[in-house]
């Protein structure tokens, strides 16, 4: 939210519950959020919509039903876009809800052996790891090099179709960190430190280079943040509640000894939404709480920097027509930016000051494309069931470009279009303006 | 399975924990699970899959969102929920003849949406419009704030299809206005599940209005807001819409999400809607306006603006939900009274919740005379769950003393299965139960609602909230 509630709900601290059951009773069983939810959509099942699962979850801290496998698939299945957020009239904090029980299970050990020590190395050993990001992305560049990319649906089905569908890994000038320090273009208005995150530099890279860029643009002073690599949001809305908080701590600790004050501005709606939260997150530990509350407030999207006044008035000066990005554009609202931030209006309006572009607008803008973190890893077919729709909406959109905020929408995106062969090039915003910013 | 068979896999849940999200609607006071939920994708499927539940020996309860406030869309005791969900392609749509086909499982404001560009709409608008289903609302014969000027669900069903209890298939009306033959339609919308599944409905859509403006009139007082009411409608100052929201309400409703921008120093609001010719609505607006402000209204606003009107109406739709920051639970009672009688029955709500302890709020569709005093509580607990029933039926009786009914748009199902004695005799219930015979000679479809489960004479003497767990 973009005024963050003055004081964030602890998660419960008893061991023995399995569900956040106080924020359960929020929900007045209404119903309004069904037709949002794109498992209800796909299924028709009310016990795979947000009141059925809240239901699910509240049955189960009531001890009326079992937390069985079905229980814990119900919960994976959900993509936690939390666009039932947005249309609860009662206020329902359902991704809240979701990463606490899904933590809960992880501790319960309901998933099987085999499926926790695939999470295991990806959790602990990829991404908060630079030197893990890069080997598993270094991999998948020689991979691509060396075709057997193309191979990986033959033993790996449909997972391996899309695997052979990603995008090439970028060169290796475009991994390259930011600066430590991106002076402002003109006066400067402060400074700004920016979230190069963990996959980010490694297959989007160019996105952060463009950000630093455009705050520069803006008159800002950007900061990068040395060593640090991951927030620990995918953590979270997997449940590994614990690892969670360990990468929130020391992101504070690292942002901190930058600047303590300035903005955080992030390029990744994902990372946004979950540092914004960074205060529910360690509501529990007295020396954390308050200290991570306030850094929650200082966290803003890129678009909100960009998109107020007089930002946009310096940028849109030096905006120049381009023949870089192909007409018509569309917007693509990532769910953890419209839904998980209440960002909506800025990046349109920066999108609008792009000069000599027509923009088309997108049915269904604030549906989850089915990336939703690593749920596109570990279920390719619900979440290649998810982009679907979105997909035709694209084609009847007419738009040849389509413009998202987020890494995780930005290769499902990818991924996606090139399956369906369209002709449609898939950029960040921050990519999208900066190919329109003069030299 | 035979039933996955026909619908697929994912149409058929049997396993408990999948049961149980269906153990209620809308209604929470009481709950239980059916013994499977089957969701076919076509009327075909969905007539295959009941000639099997029927050979089973299952009951079944049609279901469509599962909004409703009565109870209607769960079993009684254990059969089958047949689900319409999975049933949401428009077929057809004809912007000459002014007409929609659709399936059952539309969302109603999917409906409106695929026509606005042929500049036409659907006009019944339930607050619940996001989310509930053109099933549904013939189930219910749902009404909204637009029904004022355009008439509930049955003044806009043309034809439907039905599944009957052996699997047939049977289509009833078509697409004139008064189809040969005795009209079937009537007794159809409105029998809340217990006819047949309908699995699609031919609607008549309306030309959208040429301007629409939105007022926003505020009150000190919800008695003087009731008055307008009256006066508005003595005056033959017809809107399209007349809602009131009371202060309760008011500021659950700015706490959520759909904050509207409604004052919260006000002790109620009035949110009129006027449609026309400019000139028609200017003068109608001006008017209505002038009379509010004799009532004591201390400000108003208006606003032709899509946006701004949404936003208001946003507000007013997620009342219900909204409540869900005052307690877990609510109870929507739906009464109708003579609108000059308003401001009475609302004095009689309010004592008879202060009498028990209880949070009322209130919102209404006052241009029908429909009030919603809506009670807040907690399902565990039991005693609450009682006096909130017992508060329930004293709201009912008065509104039938005052020559009300006991329904305006939810239908009776589960909640107001015993008040139907006040207002029917045995025999007349007996002939209602002759004619829904007539559909469903077996008692296969929605059994246990509507009607009382003892004769009236025996309900007299039942305990309050004997019913409720
Ligand atoms: C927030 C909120 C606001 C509401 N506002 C209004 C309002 O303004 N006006 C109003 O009238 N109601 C309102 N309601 C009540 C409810 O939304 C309506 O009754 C709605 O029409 C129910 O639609 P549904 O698809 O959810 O049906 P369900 O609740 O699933 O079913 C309702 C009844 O119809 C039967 N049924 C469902 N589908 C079929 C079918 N295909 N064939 C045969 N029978 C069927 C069911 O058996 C049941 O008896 C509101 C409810 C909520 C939660
Ligand atoms: S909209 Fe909110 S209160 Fe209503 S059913 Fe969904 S989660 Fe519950
Ligand atoms: S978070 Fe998304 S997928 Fe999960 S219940 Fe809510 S709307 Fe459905």
């Amino acid at each position: 939210m973009t005024e963050a509630a003055p004081h964030a709900r602890p998660f419960p601290t008893d061991a023995a519950s399995l569900v956040d059951h106080a924020r359960s009773l929020d929900c007045i069983h209404c119903g309004l959020c069904l037709t949002t939810c794109p498992t209800y959509q796909l299924t028709g099942s009310e016990t795979s919509s947000p009141r059925g699962r809240i239901h699910l979850m509240r049955a189960v801290a009531e001890e009326r039903e079992e937390p069985t496998v079905e229980f814990a698939e119900e919960m994976d299945f959900c993509l936690v876009c939390r666009h039932c957020e947005s249309v609860c009239p009662a206020g329902v904090e359902f991704g809240a809800m979701m990463e606490f029980t899904r933590g809960k299970l992880e501790e319960t050990g309901t998933r099987g052996p085999l499926a926790r020590l695939v999470r295991w190395i990806g959790f602990r050993r990829i991404l908060p790891s630079r030197a893990g990001l890069k080997l598993a992305v270094g991999g998948l560049a020689l991979a691509q090099r060396l075709g057997l990319t193309r191979l990986a649906p033959l033993v790996a089905g449909l997972r391996g179709e899309v695997t052979a569908a990603l995008p090439p890994v970028p060169p290796r000038r475009e991994r390259r960190p930011l600066p430590a320090v991106t002076p402002a273009r003109g006066a400067s208005r402060g400074r700004a430190l920016v979230l190069e995150g963990c996959v980010m530099p490694e297959l989007f890279g160019r996105v952060n280079h463009a950000e630093a860029r455009l705050l520069a643009a803006a008159g800002f002073e950007t900061m990068s943040v040395p060593k640090h690599v991951c927030c620990g949001a995918l953590h979270a809305h997997n449940g590994e509640l614990e690892q969670a908080r360990e990468l929130a701590r020391s992101t504070i600790e690292r942002f901190d000894a930058v600047d303590d004050s300035c903005p955080v501005v992030l390029d990744s709606a994902g990372c946004g939404a979950h540092m914004r939260e960074y205060g529910r997150l360690l509501a529990n530990d007295p020396a954390w709480a308050a200290r991570a509350e306030a850094f929650g407030r200082r966290v803003v999207d890129m678009s909100e920097v960009l998109a107020a006044p007089e930002s946009l008035e310096r940028l849109a000066s030096r905006l120049r027509e381009t023949t870089s990005l192909r007409g018509p554009i569309t917007w693509d609202a990532p769910c953890h930016l419209c839904h998980g931030q209440q960002v909506r209006s800025q990046p349109l309006a920066l999108l609008d000051a792009l000069p000599g572009v027509e923009r088309v607008a997108l049915e269904g803008a604030e549906s989850c494309c089915g990336s939703a973190g690593i749920y596109s890893v570990l279920r390719p077919s619900d979440s290649l069931e998810v982009l679907e729709p979105k997909l035709e909406a694209l084609r009847r959109s007419g738009a040849r470009t389509l413009v998202t905020a987020n890494p995780g929408c930005h290769q499902q995106w990818q991924v996606g279009v090139r399956r369906a062969g369209l002709d449609v090039e898939v950029v960040h915003l921050a990519e999208a303006l900066d190919r329109a910013l003069e030299g | 399975m035979e039933l996955a068979a026909i619908v697929g896999e994912r149409g058929v849940r049997s396993d408990a924990l999948a049961r149980s999200a269906y153990e209620s609607d809308g209604f929470m006071l009481q709950r239980e699970a059916p013994s499977i939920v089957v969701l076919p994708r076509s009327t075909e499927e969905a007539a295959a899959a009941v000639k099997v539940l029927r050979r089973e020996g299952l009951v079944v309860v049609p279901r469509g969102a599962g909004t409703g406030l009565t109870g209607g869309a769960r079993p009684i005791a254990g059969g089958a929920v047949l689900g319409t969900a999975r049933m949401k392609r428009i077929l057809e749509i004809n912007p000459d003849d002014r007409f929609a086909r659709v399936e059952a499982g539309v969302v109603n404001v999917h409906l409106t949406a695929a026509t606005c560009s042929h500049g036409l709409f659907y006009a019944p608008d339930p607050s619940s419009q996001t989310a509930c289903t053109i099933g549904g609302n013939v189930g219910n014969n749902s009404g909204g704030p637009h029904c004022f000027k355009y008439g509930s669900t049955n003044r806009h069903v043309l034809g439907l299809t039905l599944v009957d209890s052996d699997g047939e298939i049977t289509r009833v009306g078509g697409i004139e206005p008064d189809p040969d033959g005795i009209d079937l339609l009537g007794p159809l919308v409105g029998s809340e599940g217990m006819m047949g599944l309908v699995t699609e409905v031919t609607v008549k859509l309306e030309p959208s209005p040429e301007r629409v403006e939105t007022l926003l009139v505020m009150f000190e007082s919800l008695d003087a807001c009731c008055d307008a009411v009256s006066d508005m409608i003595a005056a033959r100052l017809e809107p399209s819409a007349i809602e009131i929201l009371d202060r309760l309400t008011i500021e659950a409703v700015e706490a959520s999400v759909l904050r509207a921008g409604y004052p919260e120093h006000a002790e109620a609001v009035m949110l009129v809607e006027v449609e026309g010719g400019p000139h028609e609505v200017d003068a109608i607006a001006t008017d209505i306006i002038e009379l509010a402000r004799a009532r004591g209204a201390f400000e108003a606003r208006r606003t032709a603006d899509d946006e701004e009107r949404k936003k208001l109406w946003a507000g007013r739709k997620g009342a219900f939900g909204a409540m869900g920051r005052i307690a877990p639970d609510l109870y929507v009672a739906d009464v109708v009274v003579p609108r000059t009688r308003l401001r009475e029955i609302v004095g009689v709500a309010s004592r008879a919740c202060a009498a028990r302890g209880l949070k009322l709020s209130n919102v209404f569709h006052a241009g029908d005379g429909n009030l919603h005093p809506n009670i807040s509580y907690d399902r565990r607990d039991a005693d609450e769950v009682a006096r909130v029933l017992a508060a329930g039926k004293e709201i009912m009786e008065a509104c039938v003393a005052f020559g009300g009914s006991l329904t305006g748009e939810h239908g009776v199902g589960l909640e107001k299965q015993g008040e139907m004695c006040l207002v029917f005799g045995d025999d007349d219930l007996a002939a209602m139960s002759d004619l829904r015979a007539a559909f469903d000679p077996h008692g296969f479809w929605n059994p246990g609602k509507l009607f009382p489960v003892r004769g009236c004479r025996e309900i007299e003497a039942r305990p309050l909230g004997s019913e409720a767990r």
